[in-house]
């Protein structure tokens, strides 16, 4: 049991969100659930993800969580977007089980990127 | 600023730091070399003791401008309210079952009152109006020939809203209703003359006004009528009302941090004046931001506010290194809403982004400053990180 309700991770994420911010002339995915609030902005080239951002409205381990992704999921391939599990960055983030539900709308929020990006990587190939 | 590792603790509502005065008071009685004696024992040791705890009744006694007799220990203003509440409703039960009180009161006044309405007791919630005060006139409406206790704060603990007491007692006594008044935020910083004042059951702590944790007291009235059983069994001491051995060091403790209250009260209440003004100041022109309270009729140590389409959870962590409240310090750990602010007719969200800061004798306007400079950078940061809302 510990008395803090932060891992050092979220602190940090929480502190310095990177990748706040929206993409211009991107539209983003957006997840309005549970009282939280996601948007995720993507660039892509080819099937590589240049670029990432974010906006959320939640707690710190919401906006830790998202911040988490884009860090983590920027210059990879599309198909590796199938690989992000809610479980895993709960894991990475030491997230409580209680929060569970947060974190998969960010889990929603990218299973949706993911089927926006191959959809439109599909029309440009068309 | 006193805190160690840079903190800017603002949750004085919560608690104080013990006087350094009381602390060598305390500490010198607690060890071989001092009083440590059990204060009911007939021997010398034992009336030493006493002696620590006549004192410090006689100094509590005078804040209050009470007879020292008429004030019961107890382990703070939980204990005292659950004992006027239960202790009154079960000693005057066989006149009448109807009871009295608002949803804006601390848990620990709210709480016996749902146990007893378990117990087959009526309870009138008194809801109040947007800032949080009481309808005097629906107090008067809602008493009825079988109501036999009323039980409304001095000073909200979230919003610093302060009721009129004296009215509300006179309404009681005119009805022959027991008044009990929560007095845990008011004790010495607030005039308090219990003695002149028509109440009959008053609940006090020492930990809001620089005394230990773990000590408080219960006014009990001396005038017919005002009676109450006991919670506790085991020992004959304070009258059979709330047996125990006394715990000499944190009674003296209480009793001389409230002589400090008395005689610092006025610089205290101008000094806290100054610094609840100077950080609304601050943070008044955030766009989006709400006062919780009532400005006209609040005690200037705490500072509501809630502030449009923020977080309260991330509000409170981009606010670090300040220590401020958001709901109920006693149940912060719940992000619920406050149910005082949901009471006043704040919507969720508002509630939920709300933050108490609450000022004591130790705060600097420096501190305060910085409050007020690190409250609007976690709002913006907070905005920048936000989707915008569909209109």
């Amino acid at each position: 049991m510990s008395s803090e309700p932060y891992s050092a991770t979220v602190r940090a994420l929480f502190d310095n969100p990177a990748h706040a911010g929206e993409l211009p002339g991107q539209d983003p995915v957006s997840i309005d659930d549970q009282g939280l609030r996601v948007q995720l902005f993507a660039e892509f080239e080819g099937d590589r993800i240049r670029t990432l951002r974010f906006r959320a409205w939640g707690c710190p381990h919401v906006i830790a969580a998202a911040e988490a992704f884009c860090a983590g999921f920027e210059d990879r391939s599309l198909a590796d977007l199938d690989s992000f599990t809610a479980a895993e960055l709960m894991q990475s983030l030491a997230v409580p089980v209680e929060k569970t539900g947060r974190i998969l709308v960010i889990e929603d929020a990218v299973r949706s990127l993911g089927t926006k990006l191959r959809g439109t990587l599909t029309t440009k190939q068309d | 600023m006193t805190m160690s590792d840079a903190l800017i603790y603002l949750d004085y509502a919560a608690t104080t730091p013990v006087d350094p005065r009381v602390a060598e008071t305390l500490s010198a009685l607690l060890t071989a070399d001092g009083d440590f004696a059990n204060p009911s024992s007939l021997h010398a040791a034992g009336r030493r003791s006493r002696a620590h705890v006549v004192k410090a009744a006689e100094r509590l006694a005078s804040l209050v401008n009470v007879k020292p007799e008429r004030l019961i220990w107890t382990s703070g203003a939980t204990e005292s309210d659950n004992l006027a509440i239960l202790g009154a409703a079960r000693a005057r039960q066989h006149r009448g079952k109807h009871l009295i009180t608002m949803p804006t009161e601390h848990k620990a006044v709210t709480d016996p009152f749902h146990a007893l309405q378990q117990q087959g007791f009526e309870v009138s919630w008194l809801h109040p109006d947007g800032r949080g005060r009481l309808d005097i006139a629906e107090l008067e409406a809602t008493i009825r020939s079988d109501t036999q206790l009323v039980s409304i704060m001095h000073v909200n603990n979230e919003t610093g809203v302060t009721q009129d007491i004296a009215r509300i007692g006179e309404i009681c006594h005119r009805r022959d209703v027991l008044y009990h008044v929560d007095a845990a935020q008011s004790l010495g910083k607030l005039p308090l003359d219990i003695g002149n004042l028509p109440v009959d059951l008053v609940s006090m702590t020492a930990h809001k006004i620089y005394g230990p944790k773990g000590i408080g007291a219960l006014y009990v009235a001396d005038r017919p009528g005002c009676t109450i059983e006991p919670l506790l069994f085991g020992g004959g001491q304070q009258r059979r009302l709330r047996p125990g051995t006394l715990a000499v060091p944190l009674i003296a403790g209480f009793g001389q941090a409230a002589e400090i209250a008395a005689s610092s009260m006025a610089d205290d209440f101008a000094h806290l004046t100054r610094l609840r003004d100077r950080l609304w100041s601050g943070i008044s022109g955030v766009p989006g931001i709400t006062l919780n309270g009532d400005p006209e009729h609040g005690f200037p140590g705490i500072l509501n506010v809630s502030v449009a389409d923020i977080e309260g959870e991330s509000l409170l962590l981009a606010l670090e290194p300040l220590c401020v409240a958001t709901g109920s310090a006693c149940n912060s750990q719940l992000q619920e809403p406050s149910y005082v602010l949901r009471a006043l007719g704040r919507s969720d969200l508002e509630a939920q982004s709300a933050i108490r800061f609450s000022l004591g004798r130790p705060t600097s306007a420096a501190d305060v400053e910085l409050a007020a400079e690190r409250y609007r950078e976690a709002v913006a940061k907070l905005r920048r990180i936000a989707p915008t809302r569909a209109e």
